[in-house]
């Protein structure tokens, strides 16, 4: 099929899709850039604390306490918010009690140590959630009392009022890292810990804490775009693999030590062509449209480094410095 | 009973791919997350072909390895060039793309796969015997797991997964011992990738099953957890994981009753924080690599001791004693003036970006002569050793040695024409013992060619035998032979510097450039190092140090060239150099 033949309108409604989907996609791309970026933790169970946010809130919100005013559960904002701050919790309490003591232990292979031991929380969590709550999707929204689901339409293109909510949170928020990053005392200290953490700690950072605020921010990005997710389809034990890998290809497409709102366009783009890609090809080629673009990119970052590369880099950095 | 033969047939098949997995993660070193879509090309190639053409089991399982062998062998390429994180993605992507392939296929059935393999009319068949009960199975899969072990480990125990070993470690290191690390990971990538496929194809076989779930990544991080549980490098523990983490299914779900989706869910929470716990206690595995099973239940105090030994700092003894430092200097001049060229570098240029590193370097190392490098920091010198040796490939100019051009050869090239080169920063193989450092620079064993290991055992065994003496006796040479079984992560720093020059030595080079042989260690171990390399160069051998002690050069050098930003500014005798007073500013600074 050609892309004349497909009108305007539809060209219109995928870009707009992809633009609210990307948002989404660049805000997860985004925490977990600053996780792998700073720390260097390959931290796989970050779909777990996605997962985790999104049903956090959704039994805070039905639930609510035991007893007291919240006994009825909790209006669905406050939900949402006790619930991120809690899973970003959970993030914090992941590197502060499984990812640096292992690391601490395993020395020079710490990163294959960090990444199976987060491959364990990841699938054991996915699974405890499958057990506490049950392995079938669950309606976050269809009981009537929470936002009203709306569908506004300009020029033929339709979208929802969450989608809009959910791209202002997303861009807010990554615009605000943005500033933090640039303008703050806090920035600039998790940019000195990125580049090098141990010369970091040498002019007084406390590199273990600068860490535990990346894993904080992180996980508060990924809750964030969970709970919006949630909210507009249904939350099921699985919810998290697809858009966390999809996250890890882009916060590697827009490169780890890049600023957010680089992340963040790269998650807009890589939407963009998922959805521009369905104009051309079967939907269950679009799934794997992602892969091949992450494939290609690292077969041509392949070819232009020589074999070994950073290693190489590396003796060349020392004779600079030291020789 | 055909239920407890199925659980065996299951442990049996996840223990192949273990095995294989175990070659290319515990001893390459290579941490691939898509071992079941290697399998997936195995059973998808098998389903097809049986299904559709009724073509022989056995053909169709040989064509899958073929695919796969290839297949492996183009990700190696890529993988070749990436770091560990990025090689984790690439194989996670890897594993989604060519699913994701697969179930757009419409002749491998689509999203549904293809899910009627072993039914009639195309019942699996092994040489006219039917496979219809588990017990059918066992057989031939069995017969699998004994020719993928015996694969893996005649690759991993052996030279060749030595060399593994040292790509794991140190690829570089790996490198400049002359070892071609580019062919042999392509070699294992290939290798372990149809290994994979032919274990996918009993996978798919048995199940009747060859579906896009049942080769999805969950399969592959099932087999990844069994390495990382019987501990890398070590085919023994995988096959026992395999049993242990395949058993927790019969024992939730008929010992302990409970029902199916439950106990499926309570199997991977125990995996997952089984591998939790696993790596904040035994980071190395249940089993660590080395160790044999035996010395997990019953440690043995003689392994034990010898682990322990190096709190001795015993500094070694010597084989020949120069009279060295006494040489008077015009003496040295003479020998140097009358030794014939064995490597000449004519007008070689580097620059990195706008840096210039290396500017028109013209000169000269004599047989049987020490040529020293010297020179203030920043220089260029270690830049000198990267150029030479093709780490680092020269802008213009050219390197021959003996007269023939080897200026394009890269590190492990460079080192097989005979000029090898020992770093600043050591670069031993940490989890490797002393013995096998030296093992590294033994050139031309047999055992490290694939062909040989499974064509001509005696001769394998042979040069292994040759390999050991030679390098028990350099390990001797520089004194450290009572080490010969401590990892080198065990030893101080001036003990890692005799190690490394024992490796540099056991190629038997006849150019060796040694960077900073005796930087960083106490006085004690210099004289020792002196009397080492003066008793290498009495062998006829050509050295070429670069070194910032002036007492280490004064004593070693017959001559001398002075780098500063990167150009070569003056040669002669070490006295000459110090005599001009320029030179010694550049070098001392104004004092």
């Amino acid at each position: 099929m050609l892309a004349v033949t497909i009108g305007r309108e539809i060209f219109a409604q995928l870009t707009v899709n992809g633009i609210f989907r990307g948002a989404s996609y660049g805000l997860i791309g985004a925490g977990f850039a600053l996780i792998l970026g700073v720390t260097g933790r390959f931290h796989f169970a970050y779909g777990f604390t996605y997962t985790l946010a999104a049903y956090m809130a959704y039994t805070l919100h039905f639930r609510g306490t035991p007893f007291g005013p919240f006994s009825d559960g909790f209006p669905f904002i406050i939900a949402g918010i006790i619930a991120v701050l809690l899973v970003s919790g959970v993030g914090v309490g992941i590197e502060r009690f499984v990812y640096r003591p292992i690391a601490k232990g395993a020395g020079a292979t710490a990163l294959l140590a960090v990444f199976v031991a987060a491959l364990g929380i990841g699938i054991a969590g996915q699974s405890l959630i499958a057990l506490l709550w049950g392995q079938q999707s669950q309606g976050f929204y269809d009981q009537g009392r929470i936002v009203k689901k709306e569908a506004w339409s300009i020029w033929k293109v339709t979208f929802e009022n969450l989608d809009v909510y959910q791209l202002i949170t997303s861009t807010t928020l990554i615009f605000v890292f943005a500033a933090v990053l640039k303008y703050t005392s806090l920035g600039r200290q998790l940019k000195a810990t990125r580049v090098n953490p141990d010369l970091a700690t040498v002019i007084g950072i406390n590199a273990n804490k600068m860490y535990l605020i990346c894993f904080g921010i992180g996980t508060f990005f990924a809750g964030v775009a969970a709970f919006w997710y949630g909210l507009q389809f249904t939350v099921n034990p699985d919810m998290g693999s697809r858009p966390v890998i999809t996250a890890f290809v882009v916060a590697f497409l827009a490169g780890t030590a890049s600023s957010p709102i680089k992340v963040f366009f790269t998650g807009i783009a890589i939407a963009l062509l998922e959805q521009w890609s369905s104009m051309f090809i079967s939907t269950r080629w679009t799934q794997t449209a992602v892969f091949i673009v992450l494939f290609i990119y690292l077969i041509s970052r392949s070819f232009s480094t020589t074999a070994f590369g950073r290693k190489v880099k590396r003796i060349v950095t020392f004779q600079g410095v030291r020789a | 009973m055909q239920i407890w033969v199925n659980y065996l047939d299951q442990i049996l098949i996840y223990g192949a791919l273990a095995l294989s997995l175990n070659l290319l993660l515990g001893y390459a070193g290579q941490v691939s997350v898509a071992h079941a879509a290697f399998g997936a090309i195995g059973g998808y190639t098998m389903g097809y072909m049986v299904t559709t053409y009724n073509t022989n089991l056995m053909i169709t399982m040989l064509v899958g390895m073929v695919f796969a062998f290839i297949a492996g062998g183009l990700i190696a390429l890529v993988a070749i060039r990436l770091t560990t994180d990025y090689l984790i993605l690439l194989t996670l992507a890897w594993g989604y793309v060519l699913i994701g392939v697969f179930s757009t296929i419409p002749a491998l059935g689509g999203s549904f796969g293809i899910i009627s393999i072993n039914s009639e009319p195309h019942k699996l068949r092994f040489f006219g015997w039917t496979m219809n009960r588990p017990s059918d199975w066992l057989i031939p899969i069995i017969i699998m797991v004994a020719i993928t072990l015996f694969i893996v480990w005649r690759l991993g125990e052996s030279a060749y997964g030595r060399t593994l070993k040292g790509i794991r470690e140190d690829p570089i290191a790996t490198q400049s011992t002359g070892k071609n690390t580019f062919v042999m990971l392509v070699a294992v990538f290939a290798i372990t990738s149809s290994l994979a496929a032919l274990a996918g194809a009993f996978t798919a076989g048995w199940l009747g099953l060859a579906t896009p779930p049942v080769f999805g990544f969950n399969f592959s991080l099932t087999i990844f957890a069994i390495v990382i549980f019987g501990g890398m490098a070590n085919f023994k523990g995988s096959l026992i994981a395999a049993f242990v983490l395949t058993g927790l299914d019969p024992i939730l779900r008929r010992v302990i009753k409970m029902d199916q989706e439950k106990a499926f869910l309570i199997q991977i929470i125990i995996y997952g924080l089984l591998l939790v716990i696993l790596m904040a206690l035994r980071p190395q595995g249940i089993i660590p690599e080395g160790r044999t099973l035996r010395s997990f239940f019953v440690r043995n105090k003689d392994q034990a001791r010898t682990e322990m030994a190096p709190a001795s700092d015993s500094s070694p003894t010597f084989v020949t004693r120069s009279s060295g430092g006494e040489t008077d200097q015009a003496k040295r001049h003479e020998k140097w003036a009358n030794a014939e060229i064995v490597l000449e570098a004519r007008g070689i240029s580097k620059s990195f970006g706008g840096i210039i590193a290396a500017e028109d370097l013209d000169f000269v190392l004599k047989k049987g002569t020490i040529t020293a490098l010297v020179g203030p920091n920043g220089a260029g010198k270690t830049t000198v050793f990267n150029l030479l040796t093709g780490a680092i490939p020269p802008d213009r100019g050219t390197v021959s040695l003996r007269g023939k051009d080897i200026t394009g050869k890269n590190l492990d090239g460079s080192a097989r024409e005979g000029l090898i080169r020992s770093f600043q920063d050591v670069r031993l193989f940490q989890r490797l013992s002393c013995l096998d450092n030296v093992k590294f620079g033994v050139q031309g064993q047999h055992g490290e060619k694939i062909r040989n290991l499974f064509s001509a055992p005696g001769k394998v065994r042979a040069s292994d035998r040759m390999t050991h003496e030679k390098a028990m006796e350099w390990l001797s040479f520089v004194g450290m032979q009572d080490f010969a079984h401590v990892p080198t992560a065990a030893l101080s720093y001036g003990q890692t510097k005799l190690i490394s020059l024992a490796r540099v030595l056991a190629t038997e080079a006849e150019v060796i450039l040694l960077d900073e042989p005796a930087s960083g260690i106490d006085t004690k171990w210099v004289d020792s190092m002196l009397d080492l390399i003066h008793a290498i160069s009495e062998q006829g051998r050509t050295v070429c140090i670069v070194e910032h002690n002036l007492r280490v050069v004064t004593d070693l050098a017959d001559h001398a060239y002075f780098m500063e930003l990167g150009r070569i500014t003056a040669e002669g005798t070490v006295d000459q150099l110090t005599s001009s007073p320029r030179l010694a500013q550049a070098y001392f600074g104004t004092v």
